[in-house]
């Protein structure tokens, strides 16, 4: 264990103290939003589609409205003067308008479609099953395979494709796959998740007069959610406060309120009087966001020693109807080869429209890349006739080879996949599992290895505004106690403790004295919570910062009082002293009294009181890596995996905690495992959801987890603390850890299929060489589907303006404003164009939030080219390719290793 | 996921249970461990007028021996029968099969009766039932009538009760000494409903089979009770059985479907092979 010691004498940091919210948690008395009762609240339940797709013909709310207990019943048109715009995630603007309640159509079985508030829950339920709504309904799109063929899920898109990014063909990349020894080619399937945390979503308004709400909410960060509520609804005047005390889990389905917390809010608002809404089990598997569903189809090159050559990945995501943002998820292109010395890489990635739940994030949004990877690795050695652990050797980046950079810019310093491996293979006799594996084959047993490494983005700082900070505001009360206000927001994480052991520790106090609070929007400043795996870096790293300050103006408060240097000054323990005095002694106490309240006894000049704040901005990344081990043993009789071993080698910097540390690599991978073998949100062909319970929808039980074996390899980051995120990776690297020890076992009988789960059936048809298939597919798509035209076959539709008002003179000009649309990574970027055309060139400039860009272009017909030079979120050369027709215009922008993004354009001003 | 509104009560006696029964005219819905029922109430698949509460009457809990059988009362908690030491020596099949259903926390609220009156075709009990030939005691006001486990289940969840009719007791007949149980269950996870179940019992005298029961649950609409297999192996000796031939003749009987969790493919492949070890393991036999 070569973990490092923080600065000075680290007594809490690295322990395993006992976490203060345990006792709370475990005697029940945590405080989650089903417990908040107010006076005179009313409960909530939603009518929702029980169709994937159609359009809304009527609502009759006439009965529920007279049912028992019943105080109102809502639909769009009664939230309508709010103006709702629901943002995608991180607040940016969605690319489709999203609505809290259907307004013409519906989208998915169990879009929420009409709202009602009745005196408990059962009587709201009576009432919203008494509600009618007629449908005209239309032929779902269920499947990535439908939505590429299939029928509009929004009408006023163009096409399914939410968003595309990268070239579909890189002929410098296409030639070396053809021209490489070896080419190994694979398509990997994973399945749709549900988040499943074990506290649903959840909330509870109560607004007060005019200008003041409070909402509980069950959320990754209270100050997030305050935001967001304050821009959803439009109304920057009113007061938001968000308290969510304790969570249940999040797993990235709590980022942000969505469409039926939303809706909540507004009715708060238009009824007066508290609401609450918990989601049940059953609308939480079918109505609320869910994860993952992606494919890929990946090509990669190697020459005859199994180095890498070159790369080309296919990737498609299911973005459901409305997913919290039209992602398709850029960061799995970013890191799939981050850590490999990979010569030549490219991709093209789209997200899909669907009419099926939408997209959120869940714990490693971006993992596909690892299983991907990984297992294509493995299926490389065995094709070259390399081992698998010596096809990583050859091809990780390790120390000596930074720094460097990765093929998408990112600068690499301090990762350690490489040295990870090695440490793990120091507590693993690989030799004597081959022997072992060989004679159980003997007796029809079939055991297997697999390993995987990975390095994971953790507490990103740079491209997505609101992650850029977090902050703290540590206090020392008159009583001598410290109490922090932080942006971080425990799910489970154990916050309440890691960032109480680093405050005790750099302002020299016991533990017991010092108290987190991170619940309350109204307490402190911005920050994102819990989110990509950033607290111990973000969070610890202004704890530190802030605890620092304190501590310098103590020793100058003591130096004072005791007329001694302030660098003599210790406070150990909450005493302050001085070295080599003994006699001169204060408890905090003491100087906390006289700082607030006997002012003229400081420093002449010094503030009064003990407060300080200080918002951490950590570095842009802080890279943390792993490599993992498993073994398995799989039944040829059932097909049944049973997880004999699993080590874990990972360096996630400083530990603050190493029993939160295992906690979060244990949980992951718990989730990883379900992910191989079991979980499973699955469609029928008409978009019903089949698995709407955990009779249905299987979580990994403990008796499905083996005694996961951590090695902590840890090295310091660059960050303040050391500190490095591993809330994600164990939901990253666990699944092709498994997914190749259960390929390795099943070697003697051939390839197993890279499609997720891997149950029973599927393994078994391995092993029995033959299809055990259903007999009548439950699933086949429906019979006719309309094909919707291909994008090229579209004509543009001439608006009912310009076609009342034809300006025959402006048609050939591109002068004017124009409001443009860029569909990015990180969701449409809206921002205006001014063109001034002479002839042939033409100058103008692109106008956002952030600044003016000036170019100069080049006019050929309506065809305008030009490029422009940008240096944020990095340096890119952005060139742009627009076609203009009377006051529409459409292009492409290709930017650099993202590839090409859509630009679409409305004249504003001639 | 609340329950939609309905009546309750709970009678003290079974006379008492049986006229409210008969007084709701098929509208009643009996509650006994309630760990089925409770999540269909919740979630609104069952929407009964009237919940007939029968977990206080006294009459329906416990075990009893008479001659040549083994009785149950159908309020006898699952955690109950597997401490019970009446059956541990009568019935050990039954308390095996019991450990598989459902959890330690369910088992405590959970009830024989319940079980096997409810008819899911992948649980453990009705097909336990089925395979030692038991039979239930069904009261109403218009009398008292027994069916035989056999031609209880009629489809998922459906069984031969009249809605007016309360399950007083389940009755075991003893098997002969000499009797060995056959039981494994293939689930995704302890305490889930199988993806194949085998349970049930072989009687061997002076080295042959003198009777066989064995049903299969999770293999089709029903319990389904192995009859090509059972007919096989009465009369043959215990030396000379083909395993693989038995196991196909147990399959051909059975009618599994596809489902979220595995292929009717799959369950049939498995069975057969779960067949063919689980009995002659329970014979110990070495194939």
């Amino acid at each position: 264990m070569n973990e490092m010691k923080p600065v000075e004498a680290a007594r809490y940091v690295g322990q395993r103290v006992p976490r203060k919210e345990d006792e709370r948690l475990l005697r029940g008395q945590g405080v989650y939003v089903d417990d908040v009762e107010l006076p005179g609240m009313l409960h909530v339940a939603f009518v929702r589609s029980p169709i994937a797709r159609g359009r809304i013909r009527s609502i009759d709310t006439s009965l529920a409205r007279e049912a028992p207990g019943v105080y109102a019943v809502l639909t769009a048109g009664d939230l309508a003067r709010f103006k709702i715009n629901m943002l995608s995630f991180y607040l940016s603007a969605p690319a489709i308008a999203i609505a809290p309640l259907a307004t013409q159509r519906v989208a998915y079985v169990g879009d929420p479609v009409a709202l009602v508030a009745a005196r408990d829950r059962y009587l709201a339920e009576d009432a919203a099953g008494l509600v009618t709504v007629e449908y005209d309904e239309e032929d779902p799109v269920v499947t990535l395979d439908d939505a590429r063929s299939g029928p509009l899920v929004h009408p006023d898109t163009d096409t399914n494709a939410a968003i595309a990014m990268g070239e579909e063909h890189d002929e410098d990349i296409e030639q070396r796959l053809a021209q490489a020894p070896h080419l190994v080619t694979a398509t990997i399937k994973h399945q749709r998740v549900a988040q499943s945390p074990i506290e649903t979503r959840g909330v509870v308004v109560d607004k007060h007069g005019d200008g003041e709400l409070t909402v509980y909410i069950s959320c990754q960060s209270p100050q997030m959610a305050a935001r967001y509520i304050s821009l959803a609804l439009g109304m920057p005047q009113m007061s938001v406060r968000v308290i969510s005390k304790d969570v249940g889990g999040s797993f990235g389905l709590k980022v942000q309120p969505w469409r039926e917390e939303i809706a909540v809010v507004a009715a708060g608002i238009v009824l007066g009087r508290p609401l609450k809404w918990i989601e049940d089990r059953l609308e939480n598997l079918t109505a609320a966001n869910q994860a993952r569903e992606q494919e890929m189809t990946l090509r990669v090159a190697f020459d005859a020693q199994g180095h890498l050559l070159a790369s080309h990945a296919d990737y498609h995501l299911n973005n459901g109807a409305y997913p919290h943002g039209a992602d398709c998820n850029i960061a799995v292109s970013m890191f799939l080869w981050a850590a490999h010395k990979m010569p030549g890489f490219s991709f093209y990635t789209r997200g899909w429209y669907t009419n099926t739940a939408g997209l959120a994030a869940y714990r490693g949004p971006w993992a596909m890349e690892s299983l991907a990877r990984e297992t294509v690795l493995d299926i490389a050695a065995r094709k070259i006739g390399i081992d698998p652990i010596e096809i990583r050797r050859r091809n990780l980046v390790t120390r000596a080879d930074q720094p460097c950079t990765t093929p998408f810019g990112i600068p690499l310093e301090d990762i350690t996949p490489a040295e990870c491996l090695e440490i793990l293979l120091e507590h693993l006799d690989v030799a004597a599992f081959r022997a072992e594996q060989a004679a159980a084959r003997t007796q029809g047993r079939y055991l297997g290895l697999g390993f995987a490494t990975y390095i994971e983005p953790t507490a990103g700082s740079a491209g997505i505004s609101v992650l850029a900070s977090d902050v703290a505001q540590i206090r020392v009360e008159p009583t001598g106690k410290v109490t922090a206000v932080l942006s971080t927001h425990s799910q489970g994480h154990g916050t309440q403790t890691t960032m109480a052991q680093i405050i005790a520790d750099h302002l020299g106090v016991p533990f017991e004295d010092v108290s987190i609070f991170e619940d309350d929007s109204s307490r402190g400043g911005f920050g994102a919570g819990a989110s990509g795996s950033r607290q111990a870096v973000a969070g610890g790293g202004a704890s530190i910062k802030a605890a620092e300050l304190l501590a310098d103006k103590i020793k100058r408060i003591a130096a004072h009082l005791l007329e001694a240097d302030p660098a003599q000054v210790r406070i150990e323990a909450g005493v302050i002293r001085v070295v080599g005095e003994p006699d001169k002694t204060r408890s905090l106490r003491e100087i906390a009294e006289l700082a607030y309240g006997e002012p003229e006894r400081l420093p002449p000049g010094m503030e009064a009181g003990l407060e300080v704040q200080y918002r951490y901005r950590p570095p842009p990344l802080t890279l943390t890596s792993a490599a993992h081990a498993c073994i398995v043993e799989v039944d040829a009789e059932t097909g049944f995996v049973k997880i004999k071993r699993w080590l874990c080698s990972e360096d996630c910097g400083v530990m603050i905690h190493p029993a939160v540390v295992e906690g979060q690599i244990a949980g992951g991978l718990t989730q990883a495992i379900g992910c191989v073998l079991m979980e499973q949100v699955s469609f029928d062909a008409r978009g019903n959801p089949t698995a709407v319970t955990y009779k249905d929808y299987l979580l990994p039980a403990i008796s499905d987890t083996p005694d996961f074996e951590y090695i902590h390899a840890n090295t310091p980051s660059q960050a303040v603390g050391g500190f490095r995120g591993v809330g994600e990776g164990g939901c990253i690297i666990g699944p092709p850890t498994l997914v190749n020890a259960i390929a390795d076992a099943l070697a003697p009988f051939g390839p197993i299929p890279l499609e997720l789960p891997l149950t029973p059936t599927r393994i078994l048809e391995v092993i029995e060489g033959r299809s055990l298939a259903p007999k009548a597919p439950g699933h086949a798509p429906p019979a006719a589907i309309p094909a919707a035209p291909a994008p090229t076959d579209v004509q543009p539709v001439p608006s009912p303006l310009a076609a009342q008002v034809p300006p025959p003179a402006a048609d050939s000009s591109i002068d004017g404003t124009w409001k443009l649309v860029l569909a990015t990574p990180l969701g449409p970027q809206t921002f205006n164009g001014r063109f001034k055309s002479a002839g042939n060139s033409v100058t103008g400039s692109l106008i956002s939030d952030i600044g003016t860009e000036n170019f100069q272009g080049v006019l050929d017909g309506n065809n305008l080219k030009f490029d422009l030079k940008v240096t944020k979120p990095m340096s890119l050369t952005l060139k742009y390719d627009i076609r203009f027709d009377g006051d529409k215009l459409t292009g492409k922008v290709k930017m650099g290793i993202f590839g090409s993004a859509k630009l679409t354009g409305e004249r504003i001003e001639r | 996921m609340k329950p939609a509104p309905f009546d309750y009560i709970a009678p003290a006696t079974i006379e008492e249970a049986c006229a409210q029964l008969a007084e709701a005219g098929g509208g009643a819905t009996i509650l006994a461990g309630g760990q089925t029922l409770m999540p269909l109430l919740a979630l609104r698949m069952s929407q009964p007028f009237i919940l007939v509460d029968i977990n206080r009457i006294a009459a329906l809990r416990g075990v009893t021996r008479s001659e040549g059988y083994t009785r149950i009362g159908p309020v006898t908690r699952q955690n109950e029968a597997i401490a019970d030491s009446t059956l541990a020596k009568s019935l050990p099949l039954l308390v095996t099969a019991t450990r598989h259903v459902g959890h330690h926390q369910t088992r405590n609220r959970g009830t024989i009766g319940g079980s096997i009156a409810l008819g899911e075709p992948a649980a453990e009990l009705p097909a336990t039932a089925v395979a030692l030939g038991a039979s239930v005691e069904a009261r109403s006001v218009r009398g008292s009538r027994r069916i035989a486990a056999a031609d209880l289940y009629l489809g998922p969840y459906m069984t031969a009760l009249a809605q007016d009719e309360l399950v007083v007791s389940i009755q075991f007949p003893d098997w002969p000494s000499g009797t060995v149980n056959v039981f494994r269950e293939v689930a995704m996870r302890p305490g889930d409903f199988a993806l194949v179940g085998l349970t049930g019992a072989v009687a061997v005298k002076d080295g042959h089979i003198e009777r066989a029961g064995l049903a299969w649950f999770g293999m089709g609409p029903t319990p389904i009770k192995a009859r090509q297999a059972e007919q096989a192996l009465v009369g043959q000796p215990v030396a000379g059985l083909d395993f693989d031939k038995l196991a196909g003749l147990a399959v051909a009987d059975t009618d599994p479907f596809d489902d979220h969790h595995a292929t009717a493919a799959y369950r049939r492949t498995v069975g057969r092979r779960v067949f063919a070890r689980a009995l002659s393991e329970a014979l110990q036999v070495h194939q």
